[in-house]
């Protein structure tokens, strides 16, 4: 009896070295890069700390969350960015939903177009930003001549250097590239409703559009909920399209968070009011995070009732 | 009658939808490839020539004789394949362990791994840069393959997770009473089932290996050691009057070998992350 107990004690403790080296690398690395990072990142952000001088550091309190919100830049970037992701992931959905209500219908060859759909998701993204570029080239790109010779435009538009459209420019871009994965996402749930749902709800003498909002929308709640908050948390973050095309300008339109940061931290060597920025940025997705999956929960119970 | 009409009308508008929506997704990708194969002279001309009618490839090889293009291409391919190999590793153990085992704190933990997620990378790379020049990582490729792992392991270690799951737990039961070891059951049993599922998260992290420009802008300064997406940005922007041909001629250059992986892996690359995304 004694034996067996302590046999057992044993292969428990096995069992927790074994666990604890299964974790270990992964756990290693993402403290390394990561979570380390992150707290330093943090703690920074209370000191006036400059790439020039990296070993002096003098705390400063909370002078770097001032400087920051002093200049203004800090909210005219969070604009910027709230205004991109909210358009960008609103209009993905839309389309995005759309197009996964298209493939999910019966038609020849819709295998294939459901892998064709997905090409420009795996284009790299700075890749993307340059055919983005010549695509809205001002005199030779061939947005330009279509527009005009279509009577859209009067003249050729400068897409990417004029303030008014340099910020839509992006989000085409962006748009472009991040359609096919929400399309993919969207259509995998869709393709989890059961078909018997779907039938009874057609028996019962619902349309078309009942059947997408009475069946198909409330049923991929959950789906919906968790893609579209990485489209939004990705968008947050988006910096290698802003860099490339735009590079903020003209005039700041397209500086957005990402953007401020970076220049603040590593153009202007500025390292304490980059980490501010940056945790004013943290603390705010998360607040939006939590809102976001509160108001998807809240629904849920609603329609619970 | 008026509902034969009716459906047939639906039909109409969901083709037409459907073309659009595709012309919106392929042609830009058929203007980049169409570019890549035109002479210079010709892409300046109005009306554009749709369909390249001398297509050339002086493009292609004017590329492949520059010699930084071929050392950012290596960069590219070895910090990708490394981040690739890391990962598929890392997640794999970690992904076991949080699937089969239950041990204190481990929602917490999961919780805690997918909110890495949110972390301004600009604010880890502030920290990220001392420590990496502290520890000599700066200008490795070491110390990319370390940073874009950990870009991409918090999600693979939730897909692989999801695939962990669905394997049935009988199965390593009975290699238990064969009295295979813990890593010999990982290993002999769980490994070849699972993967696809591997398939899935290594295709994942060498897309985002590959598409990364934060850390390689900021890590790595040296000519040597740049990776394609810094490399282009350095050598093809900046300038007033941009060579279009040769720019999309690097560009499909660049895509090539993610287009051959997808391919190839598509239908685990799909399930994994459907697996992952619906799931979690």
């Amino acid at each position: 009896m004694l034996k067996k107990w302590t046999k057992h004690k044993q292969e428990r403790l096995k069992d927790k070295l074994f666990i604890a080296m299964l974790i270990l690398p992964a756990g290693f690395l993402l403290c390394f890069a990561i979570f380390i990072p992150i707290v330093k990142s943090i703690y920074y952000s209370f000191f006036d700390y400059s790439l020039l001088r990296i070993s002096e550091k003098s705390f400063t309190g909370l002078a770097n969350y001032f400087d920051a919100i002093k200049d203004g830049d800090f909210f005219t970037s969070l604009k910027v960015t709230l205004i991109y992701v909210f358009v960008v992931v609103v209009i993905e959905f839309v389309i995005g939903i759309i197009l996964a209500l298209l493939l999910n219908r019966n038609f020849k060859g819709r295998k294939i177009i459901r892998s064709v759909v997905l090409i420009p998701w795996i284009v790299p993204t700075i890749v993307v930003a340059l055919l983005w570029m010549w695509i809205f080239q001002a005199d030779y790109g061939v947005l330009n001549y279509i527009f005009v010779k279509l009577g859209v435009l009067s003249e050729n538009k400068k897409w990417v250097s004029e303030p008014d459209l340099a910020l839509s420019a992006v989000m085409i871009a962006a748009l472009w590239r991040q359609l096919p994965f929400m399309a993919t996402m969207l259509l995998a749930g869709m393709q989890g409703i059961p078909t018997s749902m779907l039938e009874a709800a057609k028996i019962d003498g619902a349309g078309r559009v009942q059947l997408f909002f009475r069946i198909i929308l409330p049923f991929m709640k959950k789906v919906i909920n968790t893609v579209t908050l990485v489209a939004i948390i990705e968008n947050f973050k988006m910096f290698p399209m802003f860099w490339i095309m735009t590079g903020g300008g003209p005039m700041d339109r397209t500086t957005t968070l990402a953007i401020l940061s970076y220049r603040t931290s590593f153009v202007e060597l500025n390292l304490g009011k980059g980490a501010a920025i940056g945790v004013m940025w943290l603390m705010l997705l998360v607040v939006i995070s939590v809102l976001y999956n509160k108001l998807f929960s809240d629904k849920e119970s609603e329609g619970m009732n | 009658m008026e509902k034969s009409i009716d459906k047939r009308s639906e039909k109409i508008i969901s083709i037409i939808a459907l073309i659009l929506i595709m012309g919106f997704l392929i042609l830009p990708f058929y203007w980049m490839i169409s570019t890549a194969f035109k002479d210079n002279s010709v892409i300046f001309r109005l009306p554009p020539e749709w369909f390249p009618l001398k297509p050339t490839l002086d493009n292609f090889r004017k590329l492949f004789s520059e010699p930084f293009f071929l050392v950012y291409y290596k960069n590219s391919i070895i910090v990708s394949m490394g981040a690739t190999v890391v990962s598929m590793v890392a997640a794999m153990f970690a992904g076991y362990a949080f699937s089969r085992f239950k041990f204190k704190f481990k929602n917490q933990f999961l919780m805690l791994i997918l909110s890495t997620q949110m972390f301004p990378v600009i604010s880890l790379l502030i920290a990220l840069y001392g420590m990496y020049s502290k520890y000599n990582l700066l200008n490795t490729r070491l110390g990319l393959v370390i940073a874009t792992t950990t870009a991409s392991l918090p999600f693979c270690i939730i897909m692989i997770k999801g695939f962990f799951d669905e394997i049935p737990i009988s199965l390593e039961e009975a290699g238990k009473i064969d009295g295979a070891s813990r890593f010999g059951i990982l290993f002999r049993i769980i490994f070849p089932l699972s993967k696809p599922g591997l398939l899935a998260v290594g295709m994942y992290t060498f897309l985002l290996a590959w598409d990364d420009l934060l850390y390689a802008l900021t890590l790595v300064t040296k000519d040597e050691i740049r990776t394609l997406p810094t490399g282009i940005s350095i050598r093809y922007l900046g300038e007033l009057a941009y060579d279009w041909s040769s720019v999309m001629t690097v560009s499909v250059v660049a895509t090539v070998p993610i287009l051959v992986l997808f391919l190839f892996l598509q239908k685990y690359m799909i399930a994994g992350l459907t697996a992952g995304a619906v799931k979690g």
